[in-house]
This record gives C-alpha cells, structure tokens and sequence, in this order.
C-alpha cells in the first residue's frame, strides 16, 4: 500500500517534536533547575485544574500521557506485566499499570520513567480510577495527594456541586500555599486562566476547520497533534505551537487539500486511540478513502472556560467535563458532531481501560443511529494493551462496516 | 405484614426471605411499595420517610450478557440489567443509583435508557468525604434525592418522616451488630444470609423477624473448635456460597466487610446529631469506608488490619469481583497490610458471588496453611 501517496503528512510535526522533546526534557532534567528556582513537580491528572498548579509554578507532568507514549514506544506489555506482578488486575487501566510498571522498573520504561514528584493532584472528572491510581502512588512516594472531587453530573451542574467544588479548590489553595511556601496571587491565576483559554481556543479552531470537505486533518493528526493541549495547556509555548498548526492547517482549507488523497467518508470517532496500532488500525479506514474529521476525545481540551471568579470558573470548567456527564449529554455531543462535520458515519471504541467512557456506547450507538440515521461501528480493543486487540476480527468488522458506503 | 406467614419463626423467615432475593416481594408484601436500590451508600432512610421500603437489587443465579453492556463490565451490573430487562422489576416504585464505581455511574445511566420501567433517581455522595464543603454537598444531595423519593412515594420525607426512619434504621443496625458478634460461634452462610434478609425486605418486619431470631440463635451458638478464623472482605455477594464453603473446608468467617455483608450495616461510633440531616450524613460519611470512597490514605487498609485483629482472625480473602475496579485496586494495599500485621491473605477473584472447583482447591490450600501455623477458633 502507498500509503505516502494517500496520506499527507503535516510539516508542523517537527515542530511538534521539537516542543514535546523540550518539555520532557525540561521534566526529566527538572531536578537540576527545580530546586534551585524552588519550583515543584506535580504529578496530574489530564482533568486536573493545571491552571492553578500554574500560578504556584508548578511543572505538571502527566502520568495519562506517558501511559500513551509507552504504547507507542511498544513498553506497554512488560510495564504491565511489572504491575500484575506487584498484585495489580490485570483488568485495571493500562495507562495507569503501565505507569506503576514504570515506576517499579525504570528500565523497562520510556526515558527511564518520570521524573519523581513533589506532589500528587487527583482530580476524578475523568474517572474513579484515577483516585485509586494516585492513591497508589501517593503510598509508593510518600508524597502530598491532592484531590479534587468533582461530582459526577447525572443532569447539569447544581449549584451544591459548584458550591462544594469551590471549597475544595480554596482548600487547595491553601494546601498549595503551605507546599510550595508561596502566596496565591489571583492576577498571576487569572493569567494562567487566560493562557489556558488562548491555547483551547486555537484548538478548538483547529479541530473546526475539519469541517471543510475534504477534511484537513484525519484522526491519528488529531491524537498526535492534541499532545501539547494535554501537557502545555496555559504554556506559551504550547500556544505558540498551535498557532503554527493552526496557519498550516488554514492553508490546506484554503488549498482544498484533505489529509486523505481522496476523501470518501466522513466519520466521527469515539474514545481513546487504539496506541498500540494507531497508524495501522486506521489505515484500515484510510486506505477506504474513510477519513476521521472529528473526534469526542481530543475535543475534550477544547472546552470552553467559564467566565468570571477564577476558582469559580476553574470549578464549573472542571466539573463539566464530558466525562463526567450522563450517556444523554454524551450522545447529544456526538449528534451535534455528526451534524456539525457532515459526518457518514461513526466508530466507537469499546475500550476495555476505560469504564467511564466505553460501558454506555451501546446505549449512546442506538440513540444518535436512531436520531442520525447514520450508521456506528463498535470496536473491541485497548487504549494502551496489545494483547487486547484482535487483528483479524478488527478488520473484518471495518470491511463490513465500510461496505455500507459503498 | 407478610400474606402466610402463620408458623414460620422469625429465623426460618429471615432465611426464606434471604433466599428469595426479594424476587417475590411485591407478592409477600402486598401492603408496601418496594423501591429498588443498588449501593450501601444508598440512604434506606429517605425511602422510608417517603413511604415506601428499600430493596437491594442483586443478580438472579448465572450468567448474564445483555446487549448493552460490553463483556468486561462486572456480574453485578449486567446479572441486575438482565434482569430489568426480562422485566424482573416491574413491580417497583423506582430504582435509586449512589454514585459509586464508574460502573454503577455507567449503570445509573444506561438503565432509564433501557427497558426498565419507572423512574431512576440518583445522588452522587462526595468521594472525599472529609473534604472542604463535602458535609454541606451531601446533606444537599440528600435533600434533592428526598424531594425526589418523596414524589414518588406520595409521602412528604420530612423531618418527622425522616427522625422515625433513622430510628428504625438505627434499631436494625443495632441488632445486626449483636448478630456480628456472634460469628465465631454461628455457621458463616447464616450469618450472611440474614445480613441480606435486611436488605431486601421491610424494614419493621426485618427489625422484629431479627429481634426474635436472635434469642433463638444465642441458644444455637457453640463453640466452634479447631476451625479457622477468617476476614471476608470485597464487594456485593448474593449468594452465601463462599461462607458455606469456607465453613465445609473447616473455617470459620469472624470478620465480614463486604458491600452487601455487614459494612452494609456497621453504625459509625460517636453520639448522633439532633438534625435528622445532620445524622443522614455523618451515618452515611462515617460509615466504614468502600473503596469508592476516601477518607484517608490509609484509614481502610487500618481498618480492615484492626477489625481482622479484634476478632483474632488468622487469615483474610480479599474478594475481587471479576472487573470491580476499586477492589481490585484496593487488594493491594490491604493485602499488604494484612501481611504486614500476620494475618495471611488470599486474594480470590470470583465472576460472581458463586464458588467453583477452583476456588475449592484453593481456599482449602489456604486454610490448611493457617492449620499448619496456628491454632484455630
């Protein structure tokens, strides 16, 4: 397959490496600038309010992201089988076995690891795993753990929840304060607020412009290009990055050029990337002319963030993340992506590390098929395990599914 | 009041009633509105003061694979949504989901979706319970949740309404304590089916039915020599075949901190607060901790290494439901714990609340090496 000739690759990729490579670097090495210009290293999660770490001059390095990198680096079965030797499931997530692997047996991982933290900050809008996961850690580190607990929203967001979100975040503040020996200074925050909304912004545009026909990007561009809105969210150079993304990816609008050669469907994804086979599992579609112009997950760091109080605004903002919100909001998400990008079809995956996420697509398929019209594929795989993904089954699935358009 | 229950002596009830799962209680109970209910964080109370009587929902015998859950979902989840889809809960007033695991969130939200008839209500009770502003939020989400119950029930969950249900429930936490400490000298699967009988039946004739079935079993308790002592700890077990099976094999099970076991009903120490709400949400914030839940680092680990250590427990087995995520997490550290403290541990994953060969071959490797390191009850 001439898969040069059917997929065009974004000349802001170097740059991309360039910025990524410098931020791992600056984390690795951060034990040699760190202490003397008394800044610490934060464990996070991806949901956490990094903003406020920010403005304590915190460096937030992201647990959920190395998970990710070690699928692709091909580590992800021997950290996870260091996990499972130490008594974790092997049903648990494979972001967070693969990490405690890592932290087990530095040289089976990635870089050798992450750099040790300073402290650890838990916020479970994504997931309840990730409180057992830095409770796991806060234990292995004897480290601070900061959680925020920002309750699950069956309908909107109440005025309770908002209310005890924001008690939790002054808490943190203090907490923060007495870490770091530094006073919270609501202008350096609301700076980092804004910084914050400058980068979300730039990616939201980005993932816009694939409304265009043909579309711009595909999905393995979006989950590669949502790196730095994960891990330099509110960082300039994150901000200056996408900017560059965002000129590159204006041009090929404007060229008429589509990320496929040729550009025959239209379809949505739903879920985390399939990392272990990313460029292969897709291709299965991209060699079809069946192109990703959207996705549910990376458009999670494209949120809109409230206005006013800062920690009020951090305190909705967080709180009303997708995943954190009923099967109805998910599914009204996804029709209005399908509509909003023209979309033919969708494909969904069920994927066994992510509870949250894949135990209501069923019922999410069903309803946006049924208000849609348009069909959904469900795929069984793993975010980040190979040994959960089937081949031959996967691609009979996707030929099958595919032919519907045909 | 129970339709026949003419000759049946309160023990002989609570088992009936145990093994009957509350499949048939609309029927027994004519008189009551029965409200399904999943979680032990799910506050009975506010049921009761709404006029109608909490039901635990647990999933009916063998396995099952409806279509709207993927495989790797846990028994409990896909044994109860079969069974509302096979109509199993027709009769009732409403399901009410405590948010707990992401599974239960997952739950909560696909099961309107589904066939199940009748309203679905949830309240999503803080995780970090001794959080700034989590008492405030959850007597919040309580007040919600009783406006809710109380629609539906026809009864206004007022603060009289609620002051009697905490007492009732109160009543019933008291003698299920008295029943916990019989342990060591009752068969395991007895003590745990009549845990269960409490959560599936009315709550006055569970009170009254476990008052007199307690004279009876204090005349029934021997001593029970020889016989290992064991900690149970893990998530929802229907069924009752792990304790028998722990009692065949020779053991004895002293200690119990499963979901729908005895944490389901241990009353935090310290006095009650004269606010009815106020007490909803110390019980249900000071209650021994799940794993959903946190508290601090490691206040359960501790608690289950002390509880394991009052009643002279030699062994533990941590229960994993296959692909119940918070228990599985929380082996580790507790497991370690134990350990640390000499109390062996056995970690034992079940896809249900059902025992095999397998389980056998090991839970009787695992007792026999207590025998061989100590003595026994």
């Amino acid at each position: 397959m001439n898969e040069q000739r059917r997929y065009l690759p974004l000349q802001s990729t170097n740059q991309l490496k360039r910025t990524m490579g410098r931020y791992y670097a600056l984390s690795k090495y951060h034990r040699l600038w760190g202490k003397p210009l008394g800044r610490k290293l934060a464990w996070v999660t991806s949901g956490a309010p990094v903003e406020l770490l920010r403005a304590f001059n915190i460096h937030p390095v992201y647990p959920e992201q190395y998970g990710a990198i070690c699928s692709t680096n091909k580590a992800t079965v021997a950290l996870c089988q260091a996990a499972e030797g130490a008594g974790y499931s092997q049903d648990l997530c494979s972001y967070a076995r693969s990490h405690l692997g890592s932290v087990l047996r530095p040289d089976l991982a990635p870089m050798q690891g992450l750099p040790k933290p300073d402290l650890l900050v838990a916020c479970n809008n994504i997931c309840g795993t990730v409180l057992k996961w830095y409770e796991a850690l806060a234990r292995h580190f004897n480290v601070p753990l900061l959680v925020l607990d920002t309750p699950f929203l069956p309908g909107d967001l109440t005025p309770q929840a908002k209310a005890y979100v924001l008690e939790q975040l002054k808490g943190m503040v203090s907490s923060l304060e007495q870490n770091t020996g530094r006073k919270l200074h609501e202008k350096e925050l609301e700076k980092q607020m804004n910084q914050s909304a400058a980068i979300t912004t730039l990616w939201r545009d980005i993932r816009r412009m694939c409304r265009a026909r043909p579309s711009p990007l595909n999905a393995p561009d979006l989950f590669i290009q949502m790196a730095p809105i994960v891990v330099l969210r509110g960082a300039p150079e994150g901000t200056a990055y996408y900017r560059k993304l965002k000129q590159e990816v204006s041009q090929r609008v404007a060229a008429g050029q589509g990320a496929l050669e040729q550009e025959k469907v239209r379809l949505v994804w739903d879920n985390i990337a399939v990392w272990p086979r990313l460029f292969g599992f897709f291709r299965l579609f991209s060699e079809r002319g069946a192109c990703f112009v959207t996705d549910t997950y990376t458009g999670g760091w494209a949120m809109e963030i409230s206005q006013g109080d800062p920690l009020e605004s951090l305190a909705a903002t967080y709180t009303e993340v997708f995943l954190n919100r009923s099967p109805e909001f998910r599914a009204r998400q996804l029709i209005e992506l399908i509509r909003e990008y023209n979309a033919d079809g969708f494909v969904m995956h069920s994927n066994r590390s992510c509870k949250p996420y894949s135990l209501v697509q069923e019922v999410i398929r069903k309803k946006v098929t049924r208000e849609t019209g348009v069909p959904g594929l469900m795929i069984e795989a793993d975010m980040a395990d190979p040994r959960a993904y089937a081949e031959e089954a996967v691609r009979n699935r996707v030929q099958a599914f595919l032919e519907l358009f045909e | 009041m129970l339709q026949s229950d003419e000759g049946k002596g309160p023990l002989e009830l609570l088992l009936e009633e145990s093994a009957l799962r509350g499949t048939r209680a609309g029927e027994r109970y004519p008189g009551c509105r029965f409200f399904g209910y999943f979680c032990s964080y799910w506050p009975e109370e506010l049921v009761l003061a709404a006029g109608m009587e909490p039901l635990r929902l647990f999933p009916g015998p063998g396995s099952a694979t409806p279509a709207e859950l993927p495989s790797y979902t846990c028994s409990l989840a896909r044994g109860t949504l079969a069974g509302a889809l096979r109509g199993e809960y027709q009769d009732l007033a409403g399901v009410g989901f405590a948010h707990t695991c992401d599974t239960m969130q997952c739950l909560a939200g696909i099961w309107p979706e589904t066939a199940a008839p009748g309203p679905t209500l949830m309240i999503v009770p803080p995780v970090t319970l001794r959080a700034p502003g989590a008492a405030a939020y959850f007597r919040a989400e309580l007040q919600e949740l009783a406006r809710g119950l109380s629609k539906i029930g026809g009864q206004s969950a007022g603060n009289a309404e609620l002051s009697q249900a905490l007492e009732l429930c109160s009543n019933i936490r008291r003698l299920a304590a008295e029943l916990d400490e019989l342990r060591p000298a009752l068969p395991s699967q007895v003590i745990a089916a009549l845990l269960r009988a409490g959560q599936v039946m009315p709550r006055r004739e569970y009170a009254a039915a476990l008052a007199g079935a307690l004279t009876e079993l204090k005349q029934m308790t021997e001593e029970a020599h020889g016989r290992q002592r064991i900690l149970i700890a893990g998530a929802v077990l229907e069924g009752d075949s792990l304790f028998r099976l722990v009692e065949d094999l020779g053991g004895r099970v002293v200690a119990d901190d499963t979901c729908s076991g005895y944490r389901h009903f241990a009353q935090p120490a310290g006095e009650a607060r004269s606010d009815p709400w106020d007490e909803l949400v110390r019980r249900y914030s000071e209650m021994p901790l799940c794993p959903c839940r946190h508290r601090s680092l490691e206040e359960r680990p501790a608690y289950l290494a002390e509880l394991a250590g009052s009643r002279l427990a030699q062994g533990a087995i941590l229960v994993i439901r296959k692909y119940c995520d918070p228990h599985a997490w929380d082996a580790v550290p507790v497991a370690e714990e134990l350990r640390s403290r000499g109390i062996r541990t056995l970690v034992l994953e079940l896809d249900g609340a059902e025992v095999g060969g397998q389980e056998r071959t090991r839970i009787q490797a695992f007792l026999e090496s207590l025998s061989s390191s100590a003595g026994g009850v």
